[in-house]
């Protein structure tokens, strides 16, 4: 460290220390464990200087400093509270200063107990307050959204909230109003805090003037039971805090994780905290005898295994289990279940062309977040990031901060609108979107990004998005795109632990660690530790699965954290599936939904009450600690499946979490040294930082072609708006952040704020083709069925596209999809009443 | 000395020099012409040779500053015109507009000149309706003439002029507070540094001067550093324009030599006190300097010498308060434009202007305790150099400086439990809050009238 020259040494209370150049006072204090009081500081946040709490005196100046705003100088004597009786008054003042109008009912605020003011008045304040004035009030609280309460009383002008939303999450909703002892944070008349990310605000606030109205009175500091968790949510991994009273959780607060979350949390990992105590959590197996009977495990697993046994068994889910669950299963269904026919991507077909990407990804850490701050250029693929990753989304925005370049090459425009270059084009025509870049006409949008790749070279990154695993040939094209620039290439995916699933193996053609199921080899180094044969063919994935399901070709179906009627996007093809399975075996930790199809029904344990790992999206596993006895008699997965294999008399040797650890460790710990022997075609760097070699897109048309309609056939979807057929749309669809699914349950607060009501969304000049007009009724037909949807009409969509939210309030987009996330569809508006009776 | 003839306001009997023509005829943008053929960095040598000192306040040496203008970082450069004179007691400026809108204009367009600057903004204060008017007639007519433009003048110069009028915010006569509202963003200082010399304007290299100041700049160039610096005494050169108001028998604007003493000033320009009374105190610039006293009156009008009796020149804006003014009424006005104008920032400018503004009137209106005297002095403390930005400084300046020279007076007040010079005492009553309840025993009586503090603020 010494001997770097960017660093720069100084004293603090005349004690060395060295720092690098440009570090603020403060944190250099910090590093010495010198402890200046603050409120406006805030280490991502920009230095702004306005609460003047922090003063430090430093030699040869007239005037105390900022230690928030200073940056060091070498040589720097630099004197605190602690030394200096100037600063301790100044501060003590500053304290003062802040208190004479705050209320002082820590006795009823929320942040009593936490309270970065009450702390601060205590350690470095004045004893007694000389202020015998009025203090000033307000009407109080001001809601802000259904989420956020502002109790402008409190408030200390810290300007950390609009700051956030300022600089962190660019939704600039909250704002500082008026001037001098009246300037208080507000929001416009009539305008609701609707920032997907809002919660954060509460979460920074050094005072109890920004609240969640979920938490508001409902829990003391000193009485709820708090444990570090990590977000079950999305596949982003952000590190939380679970706190819970009287064994409920009350609240998610993010955890600092700097090469992970930083400070953040979106408001569904912060609000939607209810589903683990929700009404139809499943506490106790259920056998179905006359009805759905309470049993016990030993019971219900017995039946299970003589279900199976002989039988052919298909497995879905996957992407919510830890990964020791998704571990345990993949042994489970390769070496005891004996079949391949196990999938964790729910939504929709897949391309085989996309599993040498995945493979590269499940094997390693291809991207990180740290990659991505540190990017010049970021090309998202097939993505909204702030629906998608949320988290993922503010590091691209932290990034566009420092200098990056963004492109998102997606049929709708994201959230990225105001910092990044968008290139709309239809769904499905991926990748031949991908295949132009290279000989794009200099000038046009795609020029940009290929110019902007080049600029970046290996500071490039492209995320490629998981719905782009639907579109033929798509994850390929964009992967080879990726190797020609030299940029780094990340498969992202959606769920907690898809990542952790696919790296287990619940993948129809790969085994852990991303080896190749049909490679003789890589199958050979699976086979020798598990000491069993493995079937060498791949097998079917979610949607053939279904389809062999509905054809009565599979005798049991085990659904893990998975609920085809919802996930799969082709709700009557599920129906059948499940209507045409013997027997439905379901391990869950929630009865809803699949009780009245489910044969047996074995409770699960949720995140917080397991020990484990989730593995985010980059291929980073973070630890899962049980902070609660599971609920009855629910356990984790992997036991239930230990016990399975026990039931069917091929005992996994899953004993204790340490055997399934040692035996994960065997074949995914140093994955890069497994693959490596096993592959060894492939070069290291290859596989973790670029896109793989070993495949190919031959097949795949690389020339780039004026139109997508041959590919839109290729991939199902018959007949693009560029075949001419009058009316024809392609319409796409994907889940916004907060919507209806099963893990946003009870959520009510979350969903008054943030949830949209289903609409379809077209570009003007489809909507004038069509007749649509803004706001009216659309009917929406496709081959599946049909729909009725509000019109919302914007230049942010391709021409040809219709974009509908996949799962709102009243609306379940898979009921007129047909296996796939896109689909032909034709719109027409749909008469108001008047007219049809004029 | 010799007979000081006027500079600045040499024109203000002349009405016509409001047009262009009537200012051409006068000699007008000679100056101007004469800059063009010098190269920009003899302009700047002979503003910095004549010694001119920035007049909104400062006093930085305006040469100087031009200097500092980075020229070789591919961005634009900005001359900023700071013409929010918004001070308690300063009303140059607005006459200097009023009368004589060409001095000011081509005094801009030869610091554009002078360096490199092809765009000029004019902040001018909100409430200056009708300043902002002839600003803006004689910007148009200076267009048509050629003096802004492309190739003003003859010359390859270009240059244009954007007026901005401010939205009646005192804090936007902070420069870089005006630099944030002319950029669209809340009327709130910024952090330092960056500097505006080196980030100012869209984060570009910028030059912010005083109306004044800029007005100087065509006599300098027309006749000579030398000439100017021969006014004034020897670091506060040339002519300035002092604001007399309050108790005088004339108040108004008066043109005098830097360095004139105040009692020449106030005794023979503005004819002395009225009605015979005697001055109690005075201040020498503008309610953010510190009061001064009778006994202060023969010091020189100039940056240093009046920093040597303990206040500040600031914008020469010389307030009279007679024996019959109660300084405690004085002060308590002054504190609540300062509570009204705080933006609100920073902690102590903010809660400081605020607090001490309610412990003023508390005492103003006969219910002070002695210990307030020592509260105001010490909250005071807290704020002076303690803000983000000088306008607490300002603040602090009439509490120090009034119990400083009438610390006998608070006390009166305090020992009367009336104003010694007013005839009554307020009537109070017992204030209720929203909630009926109460904070505070001294917090519950509130002047008749005045329903304000409890519920008051913006529900």
């Amino acid at each position: 460290m010494s001997n770097r020259p960017d660093l720069v040494t100084l004293s603090i209370d005349d004690r060395e220390i060295s720092v690098p150049k440009g570090t603020l006072i403060i944190r250099a204090a910090e590093d010495l464990g010198i402890e200046i009081p603050r409120f406006c500081d805030h280490p991502l946040l920009e230095p702004v200087a306005a609460c003047r709490q922090c003063y430090v005196k430093v030699e040869g100046q007239r005037k105390l400093m900022t230690s928030c705003s200073t940056p060091v100088v070498d040589g720097m004597k630099v004197f605190t509270q602690y030394t200096d009786e100037e600063v301790k008054k100044a501060q003590v003042s500053v304290l003062e200063f802040l208190l004479i109008n705050h209320p002082l009912d820590c006795p009823v605020c929320d942040r009593g107990g936490e309270c970065p003011l009450q702390d601060q008045a205590l350690a470095f304040g004045p004893g007694e307050s000389r202020y015998r004035e009025a203090k000033r009030t307000y009407r109080k609280p001001l809601p802000l959204s259904a989420l956020v309460a502002l109790d402008r009383e409190r408030c200390v002008l810290c300007a950390r909230c609009t700051r956030f939303c300022d600089q962190i999450s660019g939704d600039r909703f909250i704002e500082l109003f008026d001037r001098g002892a009246a300037e208080q944070v507000s929001i416009a008349p009539g305008e609701d805090f609707k920032s997907p990310f809002s919660g954060n605000t509460i979460q920074i606030c050094p005072v109890g003037a920004l609240t969640a109205r979920t938490y508001r009175f409902a829990a003391r500091p000193f009485d709820v039971k708090s444990g570090d968790s990590i977000c079950p949510h999305c596949a982003c991994g952000c590190n939380i805090r679970v706190d819970q009273r009287r064994g409920e959780v009350v609240r998610h607060l993010a955890r600092d994780n700097y090469a992970v979350n930083d400070a953040w949390l979106c408001d569904k990992g912060r609000f939607a905290f209810q589903f683990p105590d929700s009404s139809n959590r499943l506490t106790t197996p259920l056998l179905r005898e006359r009805g759905l009977e309470p049993v016990s495990f030993g019971e219900a697993l017995a039946a299970v295994a003589e279900w199976c046994r002989g039988s052919s068994v298909a497995i879905l889910g996957g992407g919510r289990l830890s990964d020791e669950d998704a571990f345990a299963l993949s042994k489970l269904a390769r070496t005891v279940l004996r079949t391949n026919d196990i999938d964790h991507r729910t939504s929709g077909s897949s391309d085989p062309g996309a599993a040498p990407v995945e493979a590269m990804q499940a094997a390693g850490m291809p991207v990180t977040y740290e990659d991505v701050e540190r990017a010049k250029t970021i090309l998202v693929f097939g993505l909204d990031t702030e629906n998608e990753l949320p988290i993922l989304h503010l590091r691209i925005r932290k990034a566009v901060a420092k200098g990056a370049k963004v492109f998102v090459v997606h049929p709708r425009r994201t959230r990225l609108w105001d910092i990044g270059k968008h290139v709309l084009r239809l769904p499905g025509e991926e990748a031949d979107v991908a295949a132009h870049v290279s000989v794009a006409e200099e000038g046009s949008d795609l020029a940009d990004v290929r110019r902007g790749l080049a600029d970046a070279g290996p500071d490039g990154v492209v995320l490629v998005g998981p719905r782009l695993v639907g579109s033929a040939g798509a994850v390929a094209a964009v992967a080879t795109l990726a190797g020609e620039a030299g940029a780094k290439l990340a498969l992202l995916c959606r769920r907690a632990n898809d990542r952790g699933a696919l790296r287990a193996g619940l993948h129809p053609a790969l085994l852990p660690g991303g080896r190749s199921l049909v490679d003789e080899d890589q199958r050979a180094s699976v086979e020798g530790v598990w000491g069993a044969e493995l079937g060498s063919e791949a097998g079917r994935d979610t949607a053939r699965i279904l389809e062999a399901a509905a054809a009565r070709q599979i005798d049991v179906l085990f659904l893990v954290g998975a609920d085809p009627l919802r996930d799969f996007p082709d709700a009557a093809l599920a129906r059948r599936a499940l209507e045409n399975v013997r027997y439905k075996v379901v391990v869950d930790i929630s009865s809803e939904g699949l009780a009245i199809y489910a044969d047996a029904m074995l409770p699960a344990a949720p995140y917080l009450e397991k020990d484990g790992h989730y593995t985010d999206w980059e291929g980073r596993a973070q630890r899962l600690r049980p902070l609660r006895n599971p609920a009855g008699l629910a356990r984790s997965e992997w036991e239930i499946f230990q016990e399975l294999s026990e039931a069917m008399g091929a005992d996994m040797g899953f004993h204790s979490l340490d055997a399934l650890h040692e035996e994960m460790g065997a074949l995914l710990a140093g994955d890069e040294a497994a693959v490596d022997a096993a592959t060894p075609a492939r070069s290291p760097t290859a596989r973790s930082r670029g896109a793989p070699d070993g495949y190919a897109p031959p097949s795949l048309a690389t020339e780039p072609t004026d139109t997508g309609a041959s590919r839109a056939e290729a991939s199902g979807v018959a007949g693009t708006a560029t075949s001419g057929r009058d009316g024809e749309l392609v319409l796409f669809t994907y889940p916004l952040l907060v919507d209806e699914g099963r893990l946003s349950a009870g959520a009510d607060a979350l969903k008054e704020a943030l949830e949209e009501e289903p609409f379809a969304e077209v570009h003007p000049a489809d909507a004038e083709r069509l007749g649509l007009v803004e706001g009216a009724a659309a009917r929406i037909r496709t081959s599946a069925g049909q729909a009725e949807l509000p019109v919302r009409i914007t230049e942010g969509i391709a021409r040809g596209a219709v974009f509908v939210p996949y799962n709102q309030p009243g609306f379940a987009a898979n009921t007129i999809l047909s296996g796939r996330l896109i689909t032909a569809a034709s719109l027409e508006p749909v008469a108001a009443r008047s007219e049809v009776a004029s | 000395m010799a007979e000081f003839e006027p500079v600045l306001s040499a024109r203000w009997g002349n009405p016509d020099v409001v047009s262009i023509d009537g200012y051409m005829k006068t000699g007008g943008y000679e100056a101007l012409e004469k800059a063009l053929a010098m190269t920009p960095e003899a302009v700047i040598e002979e503003v910095k040779a004549s010694g001119l000192r920035g007049r909104g306040g400062a006093g930085f040496p305006t040469g100087v500053k031009w200097s500092f203008i980075p020229q070789d970082t591919g961005k634009p450069v900005y001359v900023v015109v700071n013409f929010d004179e918004s001070e308690p007691g300063t009303f140059n400026n607005r006459e200097l507009v009023e009368r004589d809108p060409h001095q000011l204009i081509e005094g801009a367009i030869i610091c554009a000149y002078a360096v490199r600057c092809h765009t000029i903004f004019v902040y001018a204060r909100g409430e200056f309706v009708w300043p902002g008017t002839v600003l803006e007639r004689a910007v148009v007519q200076a267009y048509d003439k050629g003096f802004l433009g492309k190739g003003i003048a003859g010359s390859d110069f270009d240059v244009d002029l954007v007026i901005h009028r401010g939205a009646g915010a005192y804090i936007c006569g902070e420069e870089t507070a005006l630099l944030e509202s002319l950029e669209g963003y809340r009327g709130q200082p910024r952090l330092r540094p960056p500097f505006p010399a080196v980030e100012g304007l869209y984060k570009s290299p910028t030059v912010i001067n005083n109306v004044e100041t800029l007005s100087c700049v065509p006599h300098i160039i027309d006749r000579g550093a030398q000439w100017f610096a021969s006014m004034g005494t020897e670091k506060s050169t040339g002519p300035g324009i002092f604001s007399i108001s309050g108790k005088v028998n004339r108040p108004g604007n008066y043109e005098a030599p830097m360095g004139t003493t105040a009692r020449e000033l106030i005794e023979d320009r503005a004819g002395g006190v009225r009605d015979g009374k005697k001055i109690k105190a005075w201040t020498p610039g503008g309610s953010s300097t510190p009061y001064l006293t009778a006994e202060h009156l023969d010091v020189q009008m100039g940056f240093d010498e009046v920093a040597a009796v303990g206040s500040l020149l600031g914008t020469k804006a010389m307030m009279v308060l007679d024996e019959s003014d109660c300084i405690v009424d004085a002060t308590l006005r002054f504190s609540q434009f300062y509570a009204h104008e705080s933006c609100g920032k920073c902690t102590p400018c903010r809660e400081g202007t605020w607090w001490v503004t309610r412990v003023l009137r508390r005492i103003e209106q006969g219910y002070g305790r002695m210990e307030d005297i020592d509260l105001i002095k010490d909250v005071a403390g807290n704020m002076l150099f303690k803000a983000f930005c000088a306008l607490a400084d300002g603040a602090v300046s009439p509490l120090d400086s009034s119990i400083k020279y009438f610390r006998d007076e608070y006390e009166e007040h305090v020992n009367q439990g009336r104003c010694p010079l007013k005839e009554e005492r307020p009537i109070l009553r017992a204030a209720t809050g929203r909630s009926g309840g109460t904070t505070g025993r001294l917090a519950q009586i509130l002047p008749e009238g005045e329903e304000i503090q409890l519920g008051e603020v913006l529900g």
